[in-house]
């Protein structure tokens, strides 16, 4: 399948998070299936600066994370078929590097390793000024896919 | 000399011992769909794809939702000409 890009207005079809959650503005590359990267631009405006924290704002982890995560479903919602698609976190396991401070581009780069039957293993980094702040493995699921193979209870 | 039915006995146990993290008694029972943690949904679908890997099948989609136990997955494998 063919790379392209998703502006911030585009990616609303294949990211169902919207602000304050959406955590990604642009994706620059995706290949669907195989690799989604683009950006985050941290403004001292964010919401979550002025509280984390007060005189030492910093993005919070949880919110790298989800950066990842959701550049990460970009990947696989670009697919034929799942766009539009509600996808979930199953397991994540993430290293931090750095604080991520108001004014830095956080970078994203987000790498499908499989997807199967709605279920997607992958691995992302962040990085601000070229250097490595997090990086995580991550397990996520389309349910909708995904409930379509399990036994019945 | 093993047979061919045994060394896949082993084989399929060594799936499940392997998905779930357990050992090989708890098949005797039965291992069932949801009776343990790590049997849970993601645990199914690394199960099935590692039981894929093991025995160079692919299963449709049909059998893998029937495959709700071990002695379940048993029968389901004979259909794939995989005597256990």
């Amino acid at each position: 399948m063919k790379t392209f890009s998703l502006n911030s207005v585009e990616l609303l079809d294949y990211q169902p998070n919207r602000y304050p959650f959406l955590m990604i503005d642009h994706v620059s590359k995706v290949k669907p299936g195989v690799f989604a990267e683009g950006y985050k631009n941290l403004t001292s405006n964010e919401w979550f600066f002025p509280i984390h924290f007060p005189g030492n704002p910093n993005m919070p982890g949880a919110l790298q994370l989800e950066a990842l995560a959701q550049m990460l479903t970009v990947a696989i919602t670009t697919l034929p078929g799942n766009k539009g698609k509600v996808t979930h976190a199953i397991s994540h396991t993430v290293n931090f590097r750095k604080e991520v401070l108001p004014g830095q581009k956080f970078e994203i780069k987000t790498k499908v390793n499989s997807w199967n039957r709605g279920i997607c293993k992958g691995f992302g980094q962040g990085f601000t000024d070229g250097e490595i702040a997090c990086e995580a493995t991550m397990i996520i699921t389309i349910p909708e896919i995904l409930k379509k193979f399990l036994p019945k209870k | 000399m093993k047979s061919a039915n045994s060394k896949n006995k082993l084989k399929y146990n060594k799936v499940f011992v392997d998905s779930f993290s357990i050992n090989e008694k708890q098949l005797k029972k039965d291992l069932k769909y949801n009776s343990i943690t790590a049997w849970d949904s993601v645990g199914h679908m690394s199960m099935v794809a590692l039981l894929e890997e093991t025995f160079d099948i692919a299963l449709e989609m049909d059998d893998i939702i029937d495959f709700s136990s071990y002695n379940m997955g048993i029968k389901i494998l004979k259909k794939y000409k995989i005597n256990i």
